[in-house]
Parts: C-alpha cells; structure tokens; sequence
C-alpha cells in the first residue's frame, strides 16, 4: 500500500493519496461495526488521544483568549467600543479559532502519536501478524482510533473555548478595567447557541476530527515500514492535516453561515 | 485489568469534561441566557416603520428588559408590520395607553422597543395590544431634519414649482428652505440671472400638500438670525386663488444688504449720504458670510 512513485508528478501523488484516503475512509467506516467489539480498545485510544491531550488544549485556549482579549481592547479602543470586548472575543473563539486553534494543536498532539504508533506496528510487522490470525487490522487499530479522534475533537473544541472566554474576561475585566456586567451582558446578547455555538463549535470541530483522524491514522498504516518512512509519515500527517483543516474551515465558514 | 479500569474512568471523566463544557458554553454565554423564559405573556403592537429591529430585542421599561420581541410580520396588503411582543407575567401592570417605540441602545447599537406608561387604569392582558406606537427615525429624516432643507418637502414628485423674480437675492442658495409662518414648506430648486430683465429668477419646490397658497401672497429673502443663512419667506396674501403649477408670484422683496443697511443708518444719521440703498449692488459678502 505504498504511495511512493518518485517518477510520477507531485500532482498525481497528490491526487492518488487522496483518493487512496478516501478510499481507506470507507474501508474504516465498514469496519466500523466489527469495531464496536472491541469497545474498551475505543475508549483507551479516547483516553490517550483526548484526555491526554487536555493539558496542551487547555493552556492554548487560555492564552489564545487572553491574547485575543488584549488584541481587540486595543482595536476596539479607537472606536470607543471596548465595552464590545467580551461579544466579539466569544463570537471570534466560537465561529473560528475554537475549532481551527483547537484542531491544529490537535493534529500536532494526538495526530502525529496515531501515526508514529501504526507506523511502529507495521514497521514491527504487528499488522501483518494480525492479518495472519484473521483479526481485521482495520477494526482493531484503524477504527477505534478514527471514532476516538471523532468523539474527543468536540469535546476538546469545547474546553478549549470554555478556556478561551476565561482567558479573554482574565484580561478584559480583571487587567483592562472592562466592567463585568458589560462584558458578560454584551456577549450574550450578540451570542447566538444555535449559529454560534451549535453550528460554528459542534459541527466544525466533528469535521475537523473526522478529517485529522482520518488522515492520521490513513498515513500511519500505508507508510512504509522503516524508520524513515514512519518519521516522514508523521511529518505529512502535521501538514496535510493542517491544510485540509484551514481549506476545510472555509469551505464550512462558506456553508453555515 | 485495574489499567483497562482507570482508562475507562479516566475517559469518562473527560467526556463528562466536554459537555460541561459546552453546557457552560451554552448557557453563560450566549443569548439564551438573557432569555430566561419563566413564564410570559404576549401583546402585540403595530409600527409604520421597524427599522432594524430584530427578533429577540429586548422590550424595556424605565430601560430595564421586561421582555422580547417574540416575531415580527407584515401582512400582504397592509403597510404596517405587526410586532409581537413577549412580556415576563411578573410585569402586568401595563397601562392600555401605553405608547411602544422603537429606540436604538447608543449610536450604532441594536434597537429595541422601549413602554412608556399611560395613565390608564386598565391593564393589557394577554393577547391584548398596544394601540399607541412611534415607530424608528430613519437616518435619512433626523439629518434632513438637522440641515434644515425642508425636512418635509424632499419627496421626489411632490413638490410643484413657483416662480419668483429678485432684483437682488443676497446670499440665497440653491436648497435653501421655503418657509411659511417659520415652517418650511419647500426649499428653492434653482436660482437663475435673467439677461432680459437683468434680475434673479429663483425658482421654488413646494410641497404639494401645500397647495392653497394665495396666489398674490408676497413672498421675501429673509435671514435666519443675526448672521445666518438666508431662506425664502412666504406671506400669504388674500386671493380666493391658489398657486398652481408654474405660477409666477409677483409681490417680491429681495435681501437686505449690510451696505444697504449701514447705508441707510448714514443716510438718516447724517446728510452726508454715502451710497445709500437699493439693491442693485451685485450680492457680495454681507455679514453672513465669513
């Protein structure tokens, strides 16, 4: 299943890993079901893929809304408008850097350990161990790790924005002066849960899961199996997540709104 | 086995992490936390003109939210949108004459439905209705109404012309208002030199709702105060005729000029008359302008 064709033109490799993706997300989601025997292999892929990655996620969303909180009091100063801090840093975390920030720190932590670890296992020929006991590689490592991408990325999309506003009212209020009442009553008023929250939180970051899960865990099973091919694996998991996640957040941006 | 236990616990306690979360999200801070939907009643109101008024504007009294716009509808063939709106049962007591507006929080904030209480002694009960309503100010009028140029008479078509001939027009300009009993009911459309009779045509837009003007009314160049701009005066005459149309009003008095009036000051102070009145000097700058 190795994609590497030195002779073949950037363009066409390109093109062949993804439809080689796409066609590895269906042998996924048909092995879905088979998946779902293996349960506590679920939840332990949930655990080091989305608990594990709390910490990173919860001290950038701190610092992402601290740094936008200054930022916009700044901006917003010179129109006068600072008392708008709190609405336009919750609507700038919740329609965007929520689920993008969230998503990128995401491929960086849990992406490149997804890859890095299936690499491992076929470079140590684990895969073709499994296949030779008639135990589906897919359903055992390839789906639990996509569905634990999948569930983990909303849930950490939310504590990173949860972090976010905490952050941005620790400046605006407690460092900058913005009264407390403006600030909280201003962002409610101009915060909407189902245009805002529901569609710009919820549904990007499932998307933005969906497709660093896949991409992870599609370069960590046909890299090829030497020590140099897992490194190079991992390194395209990093930048092919982080473009189609930004070309994907505009073509959603585009859509829901 | 206790490993397989603490990665399931520990798992758990994540996902319950993120709906926390998002609840917290959800909840504090966005709009559905302003709406805290106890129980409420509706009222509905009429307005001639909702401006920006959005659904879930806050409805205040005193300046403190009582309720929200619940939705607004226009009715095919009716020229004025119907305004639900839905207030906390816990405010009751609204008086039936109470008169709605429509306000805007700030200079570019939302806009919202403020009540000023009446002084009736009924109250609107559920499903009631407010019949008294003002609805927002358009931009465009609040500035008319500033720059003073005929506030009443810009609407394209509804205006007739009338014509009037100066010898001497001062300062007037194009825009300038027409005015009758201090009102202004139209604003000078044109102001042309006549190479024939060598004066001023100035030519009036009027409103046509105004259309009972004598048509010998006499019509002067005033000027709004000590130093301010010069408009178009109407005094009505008694002709059981009105203006029309293109009429020509004849009775005329052109500005008065600040040489004119030192001139005239000088001439009844002292003999020595210096170049006294009349006004065929060409209009350069009296006092109004700097």
């Amino acid at each position: 299943m190795s994609a590497q064709m030195p002779h073949k033109s950037i363009v066409l490799q390109s093109l062949a890993q993804i439809g080689n993706c796409g066609l590895f997300l269906l042998r996924i989601l048909a092995a879905v079901p088979s998946s779902l025997r293996h349960v506590r292999e679920t939840v332990r892929q949930l655990w080091f893929v989305g608990a594990m990655s709390l910490t990173i996620i919860m001290t950038c969303g701190l610092f992402v809304g601290m740094v936008l909180g200054l930022q916009l009091y700044h901006v917003l100063a010179i129109f006068g408008g600072t008392s708008a801090t709190g609405s336009v840093v919750a609507l700038a975390i919740y329609r965007e850097l929520g689920p993008v920030v969230t998503a990128l720190l995401f491929a960086g932590r849990a992406g490149t350990s997804i890859t890095a670890e299936i690499g491992l296992m076929r470079a140590t020929d684990q895969i073709a161990a499994m296949e030779m006991m008639a135990v589906d590689p897919i359903a055992y490592v390839a789906a639990p790790r996509f569905l634990a991408g999948l569930i983990a990325m909303p849930l950490l999309c939310c504590v990173f924005c949860a972090m976010g506003i905490f952050g941005g009212h620790l400046v605006g209020v407690s460092w900058l002066g913005i009264d407390n009442g403006t600030f909280w009553s201003n962002m409610t008023s101009n915060v909407d849960v189902w245009d805002d929250i529901i569609n710009g939180v919820m549904w990007k970051s499932v998307a933005f899961g969906a497709v660093v899960s896949l991409i992870a865990v599609f370069q960590g099973y046909t890299t090829p199996p030497t020590s140099e091919g897992v490194a190079y694996a991992t390194t395209r998991t990093v930048v092919s997540s982080s473009i189609a996640i930004l070309a994907l957040d505009f073509v959603l941006t585009a859509f829901l709104m | 086995m206790s490993q397989r236990k603490s990665y399931a616990v520990g798992t758990g306690l994540f996902i319950v992490l993120g709906f926390a979360a998002l609840a917290y999200l959800a909840t504090q801070t966005s709009s559905v936390a302003n709406s805290h939907q106890g129980s409420s009643y509706t009222i509905d109101a009429q307005f001639a003109n909702i401006g920006a008024l959005k659904e879930r504007a806050p409805v205040k009294v005193a300046g403190v939210r009582v309720g929200q716009v619940q939705s607004i509808t226009l009715e095919p063939g009716k020229d004025v949108a119907d305004v639900t709106l839905s207030i906390d049962k816990k405010y009751n007591e609204i008086p039936t004459d109470s008169v709605a507006t429509i306000y805007t929080s700030g200079l570019l904030g939302d806009q919202y439905v403020g009540l000023q209480f009446g002084g009736a002694k009924t109250y609107v009960a559920d499903g009631g209705h407010i019949g008294l309503t003002k609805s927002s100010a358009p931009l465009e009028e609040m500035l008319g109404k500033f720059l003073g140029s005929g506030g009443a008479a810009d609407a394209i078509g509804g205006t007739y012309s009338v014509r009037a001939d100066f010898t001497n027009v001062g300062t007037l300009s194009v825009g300038a208002p027409v005015k009758m009993a201090g009102v202004a009911i139209g604003s000078v459309a044109s102001i042309k030199a006549d190479p024939v009779k060598l004066d001023a045509t100035v030519t009036l837009a009027i409103d046509k709702k105004y259309n009972q003007i004598p048509d010998d009314s006499s019509v002067s160049i005033f000027t709004s105060g000590l130093i301010g701009s010069q408009y178009v005066a109407i005094q009505p005459g008694g002709s059981p005729n009105s203006l029309k149309d293109g009429d020509q009003l004849v009775l005329t008095q052109s500005a008065m000029q600040l040489e004119d009036l030192i001139g005239k000051f000088l001439v009844n102070g002292s003999p020595s008359g210096s170049n006294s009145a009349g006004g065929n000097s060409s209009p350069n700058t009296p006092a109004g302008k700097h």
